[in-house]
């Protein structure tokens, strides 16, 4: 049998990836993914924690003052392993009602590895190509 | 390439048109669909179009406030969550966590509060007041005295009260059901 392919779409889609920003920062409590295994695991029991405490929009979405989710408006770790919209935690912690505390568990927020990925480098957001 | 760019360009254009929903509202409007709410609280929209200012109202099946029927108004700034909702009851009532203005003592709309909170919880927290006033930190010095020193003595207070009559100087609201 032949097949000729007289044309395709390709579709790519990424996401935030939410325990690489963990491994990275939080060594001690993660677990070591290979690279190839993390493919279909992904799924969540709970949709809610896929959503930013603060905004309850979707990680992978943006921040309500963004209008575009990536690079733009960035997610943030905090060492209670609590993750954020980057804005949404700042704007938070700059109100003096924050007390400088994660909303989450109320002890004093500590961005996780402070030494920030530079901007070109963001926690590895995920590529996957599709033909559809 | 070239075509994703020029969506993102239409997309760009039509955010800029449509009227701006502010993140207030969007939380807000998050946080209604997520309401889970015991039957004994009923949220009213006066104006459907205003989701930032509603009304809640509790009608306690337990407890010493048991009978009544509060009133209270949600009123939500364009900073929420990162500032709580403001609430207010309505009634004038006998409550040690409720001033005479219709203030209320609640943790978690005050110090306590965080933006993880939802509207839920403040509604929850309000009618615990109700199942359990508090007599720490009153907002009702003279309440919280009695709840103190006496709490049958309180009970019936409250009983007084609830059907629009005096205690000490104060005469309170009816929050008896109408009709």
């Amino acid at each position: 049998m032949k097949i000729t392919i007289n044309n395709y779409h390709a579709i790519a889609l990424w996401r935030w990836n939410l325990k690489a920003g963990l491994q990275q920062h939080q060594p001690a409590n993660a677990q070591p993914t290979a690279e190839g295994e993390e493919e279909e695991e992904e799924e969540d029991d709970d949709d809610d924690d896929d959503v930013c405490g603060i905004c309850r929009v979707a990680y992978d979405g943006c921040c309500p003052d963004c209008k575009t989710p990536g690079d733009e408006c960035p997610l943030i770790w905090g060492e209670c392993t609590h993750v954020f919209h980057m804005h949404c935690i700042i704007k938070w912690l700059d109100t003096e009602s924050s007390k400088q505390q994660c909303p989450m568990d109320r002890r004093p927020w500590v961005t996780a590895g402070a030494a920030a990925p530079p901007p070109d480098a963001p926690p590895a957001p995920r590529q996957a190509a599709r033909v559809a | 390439m070239i075509k994703i760019w020029s969506m993102k360009k239409n997309e760009d254009a039509a955010a800029k048109k449509k009227p701006k929903t502010s993140a207030a509202q969007i939380r807000v409007q998050k946080d209604l669909t997520e309401l889970d709410l015991p039957s004994t609280m009923k949220t009213n929209f006066p104006n459907p179009e205003d989701l930032l200012n509603f009304e809640l109202t509790i009608t306690p099946d337990d407890g010493m406030y048991k009978g009544g029927e509060f009133l209270f108004t949600f009123t939500i700034n364009s900073n929420y969550p990162h500032d709580p909702p403001k609430v207010k009851c309505v009634p004038k009532i006998y409550h040690p966590n409720l001033d005479l203005e219709g203030n209320v003592c609640l943790n978690i709309l005050r110090e306590d509060w965080k933006p993880v909170l939802n509207l839920n919880a403040v509604m929850v927290g309000l009618q615990y007041l109700f199942l359990e006033p508090n007599a720490d930190d009153p907002l009702n010095k003279e309440a919280a005295k009695d709840l103190r020193e006496n709490r049958s003595r309180f009970a019936q207070n409250v009983r007084t009260s609830m059907r629009g009559g005096y205690v000490g100087d104060e005469v309170y609201a009816d929050v008896r059901p109408k009709a």
